[in-house]
């Protein structure tokens, strides 16, 4: 186990990289920062003083050395719209990210587990035909419209809940609904499926026939074996919430990381663009090591492969 | 499969369960609390709740001039030597009680007794002084600099604890309003950077700054004023305006900034003059917009009322000027262009036949989220240029993106532009209009020429009527000697306000909101 674990570390090392160079690249073609930052009256003196100042005037390449000296230190640089440390910035939005991701994945496991697995133990039924109906109207719908809907009708017309802000527990309600309805719409369709695979397996008649009752062979049986797609397609949802849920920190003021990367690719803050994403990435690679390795501790057979 | 092995596997199934409830039942414990929020929004009625469309980057007094900083510093954190009464446009004292002008370059301000800052220190004139010097003549870029003072280097002295000179290098009739900018800090600010939670004399002072989250002032009770009604301010920001004012409507908040007026602030919102003029200004420089005749056919193709009653749903006024009506050179009787699509074709016509260029592709530049309805506003112009005969292609871009176009040293080789603008004149005089936007070598003036510089140079050393009827005049000579803007409209704003709350915002309110001027309803009500 802990090869494959020590595997998986250094095939991730490659992606990172890309992630590193990429982001400094990527985040310079955006263009140069000066007129956001200093008045309208800005001589030529001081628009050279302030890119002195902040490295800009360099070559490109040399500011990627300073980049990634800096990175080897731990040392991002600092906001060139508030002066404060990148890296401090983006560790105090992450969090906030983290902990909406982590419940809306936790919600939608639970349901799609729950939903999946009752809808395909009736394959083909009234019940199996509009959870798959709701499910996939639900992966359909924007984000964006829902947020909007979610707050006109819960906060403003019935006043059940808040329109935003993080000041009370019922605040979390319409931004965790919000992530919520597309991984729950995908996942319940992937659970849904694995178990009729898994449900329709020799080895389900076989428990069937010595006895087993039918929610011993749901949860003991097949569920097992469907777990395993359905972890891989959880992943990668999540991979995607972690990367900050930009849409949903806007309208209800969530102080997330994907808020903080959209404000800083619009300031061109280019220090805490870098130090948000370099954040993230690492992130996801750890959170992808860990879903892998969820996947051999369910699977004997990724276990056996990766001894070879 | 073996027993063992059934029995390894089960024991693995139940490792991954017993883990994950692990990592889940302390996050479920801790979690409905979110990540660096140790302060609520709970009302209070005492407390007023403000939401703006986006934090302050920071709270530096020197850039208050920006936005998103003044609205929150000025005249609550820090209070200049004098301000601006925006309704009146008459200077009033502030930290200063009076002030003369002691010779052609130097004025006079004396220094108001028993003014303290909000960390107990005492506010003199050594304090004035390294206030302005600190904004006017330092090297840390100072926002205020740039807009009000340009180029300018104040000679400033401390004669004594209640006197401070400053002396220009040419005669500044109007210093006392530059100087209205310039906000008073300790003589211990860092006067090399700048700063995110500054000290001022103001009627406030900042309580917390959960960033990201909200930001909180509380009464200042060394205050040498009257003490403002309400205790605290806690300021949150949301992006979607639609949020904004439903946190109006919905008793969780009690003022909503920038809003549009299809987000639903219905009856608690208030529109109000802002001093906000919206324009395309022209490239002249590029063919064909070198040809007076094409400026003048794009000038005629805006149809101004069209936009003001449908798009802006009439919160706006037809423009025929930069500056708005509380500005000095406001001229009453300068008409807006009137809409003539048929003279607009007709001048293009007799350029083309001239062989002016006008198939030439004119870029529309606008940027995202200026003011509500600009991508629909930039739409129908370029629908109209196009009837008209021009061929315009619609470029929409972020700030950033935008100000490359907005700003000298302006991008080399772009061919012509016509840039959606909007100004905003804080100060109260149209010589901040004119230095920017139309004189030949403006930070924000693509072109202009000596003979028009020499009339703007001659208005600047009037004063009074003569000042007024100087500016009125260089403003009406515009289209006639330059024609580089199509004006289009004065912007009207819109706040939501809840009724527990008296305030009457007005044109200064989007750059300045005082909260010392906000008051409880009731109280109002029963004088």
């Amino acid at each position: 186990m802990f090869a494959f674990l020590r595997r998986r570390v250094y095939t991730s090392l490659v992606p990172l990289l890309v992630v590193l160079f990429g982001v400094f690249l990527l985040a310079r073609l955006t263009g140069d920062p000066t007129n956001l930052y200093l008045p309208v009256s800005a001589t030529p003196d001081q628009r050279a003083e302030f890119a002195a100042e902040n490295g800009l005037d360099k070559p490109v390449l040399s500011q990627m050395v300073d980049y990634l000296s800096g990175v080897a230190h731990l040392d991002f640089g600092e906001s060139l719209r508030t002066g404060e440390s990148a890296a401090t910035m983006a560790l105090r939005a992450f969090p906030a990210t983290l902990q909406l991701a982590f419940f809306t994945m936790l919600l939608a496991i639970i349901g799609a587990i729950v939903i999946g697995c009752w809808a395909a133990y009736r394959p083909n039924s009234l019940a199996d035909r509009i959870s798959s109906l709701l499910s996939m109207t639900a992966a359909s719908i924007p984000d964006f419209w829902f947020a909007i809907t979610g707050v006109w009708i819960f906060a403003v017309v019935l006043g059940v809940l808040p329109t935003s802000g993080t000041g009370s527990a019922l605040s979390w309600i319409l931004p965790i609904a919000t992530l919520l309805i597309r991984p729950l719409g995908v996942l319940t369709q992937v659970v849904r499926g694995a178990m009729v695979s898994a449900l329709s397996a020799p080895y389900v008649r076989l428990a069937r026939s010595k006895g087993a009752g039918d929610l011993r062979v749901v949860t003991h049986h097949a569920l097992r074996n469907a777990a395993a797609p359905a972890l891989t397609v959880a992943g990668d949802l999540t991979v995607g919430l972690v990367n900050g849920a930009v849409v949903v920190e806007a309208i209800f003021g969530w102080p997330g990381i994907g808020k903080l990367m959209i404000d800083a690719i619009l300031q061109r803050d280019f220090a805490v663009l870098q130090a948000a994403v370099l954040l993230t990435a690492v992130s996801i690679f750890v959170l992808n090591i860990l879903i892998d390795a969820g996947y051999a501790l369910l699977d004997a057979r990724v276990r056996e492969k990766s001894k070879v | 499969m073996s027993p063992a092995r059934s029995l390894q596997q089960g024991t693995r199934y139940r490792a991954v369960v017993v883990a994950t409830a692990a990592l889940t039942v302390p996050a479920l414990v801790t979690g409905c609390s979110v990540a660096n929020s140790s302060h609520s929004d709970a009302a209070s009625p005492d407390t007023l709740r403000i939401v703006l469309p986006q934090e302050p980057p920071t709270l530096e007094p020197c850039d208050a001039s920006l936005t998103s900083t003044g609205v929150v510093v000025r005249s609550n954190i820090t209070e200049p030597l004098v301000e601006r009464n925006a309704d009146t446009g008459d200077l009033e004292p502030k930290l200063a009680d009076s002030w003369e002008q002691t010779s052609d370059t130097v004025w006079t301000f004396r220094i108001r007794p028993g003014v303290t800052f909000s960390d107990g220190s005492v506010f003199d004139a050594e304090d004035a002084a390294f206030s302005i010097d600190r904004t006017v003549n330092s090297t840390i870029g100072c926002d205020v600099d740039g807009y009000v003072f340009g180029d300018d280097e104040l000679e400033v002295n401390a004669i004594d604890p209640s006197t401070v000179t400053v002396q220009t290098p040419v005669a500044d009739p109007i210093l006392p309003l530059r100087i209205s900018f310039v906000e008073m800090v300790p003589s211990t600010t860092d006067a090399q950077d700048k700063v995110r939670d500054p000290i001022g004399t103001g009627p406030y002072k900042i309580d917390y700054w959960d960033h990201g989250q909200r930001l909180a002032l509380v009464r200042n009770d060394t205050y040498w004023g009257p003490a403002p009604e309400y205790t605290r301010a806690i300021y949150q920001w949301r992006t979607e305006g639609s949020v904004r004012a439903a946190m109006v409507t919905n008793d969780e908040a009690e003022l909503a900034t920038y809003l549009g007026p299809e987000d639903g602030a219905g009856d608690l919102g208030v529109a109000y003059p802002n001093n906000e003029t919206t324009a395309l200004r022209m490239m002249a420089t590029e063919p064909p917009l070198d040809d007076y005749r094409v400026r003048e056919a794009i000038d005629l193709s805006v149809n101004r009322e069209g936009i003001v009653k449908a798009l802006f749903q009439g919160l706006g006024e037809p423009a025929g000027q930069l500056v708005g009506s509380s500005i000095v050179g406001f001229d009453p009787d300068l008409q807006p262009t009137p809409y003539d699509s048929d003279r607009a074709a007709q001048l293009v016509a007799e350029a083309k036949a001239d062989g002016v260029p006008v198939d030439n592709q004119i870029r529309l530049i606008g940027r995202t989220g200026q003011f509500p309805k600009i991508n629909e506003t930039i739409e129908v112009i370029q629908n109209s240029l196009s009837k008209a005969g021009l061929n315009v292609k619609i470029e929409m871009m972020d700030t950033a993106g935008q100000m490359q176009y907005q700003i000298r040293p302006f991008p080399q080789g772009t061919g012509p532009i016509l840039l959606m603008i909007q100004h905003g004149n804080q100060a109260g005089d149209a010589q901040f209009t004119v230095d920017q936007y139309m004189r030949s070598d403006g930070y924000q003036s693509y072109f202009g020429s000596p003979g028009y510089d020499a009339q703007i140079d001659a208005a600047e050393q009037l004063v009074g009527d003569a000042r007024q009827d100087a500016f009125a005049s260089v403003l009406a000579n515009e289209p006639k000697e330059i024609r580089q803007f199509a004006y289009i409209a004065h912007m009207n704003a819109v706040l939501a306000k809840s009724p527990t709350v008296q305030y009457a915002p007005n044109s200064a309110t989007g750059d300045e909101m005082r909260l010392s001027e906000m008051t409880h309803a009731d109280t109002s009500a029963n004088g």
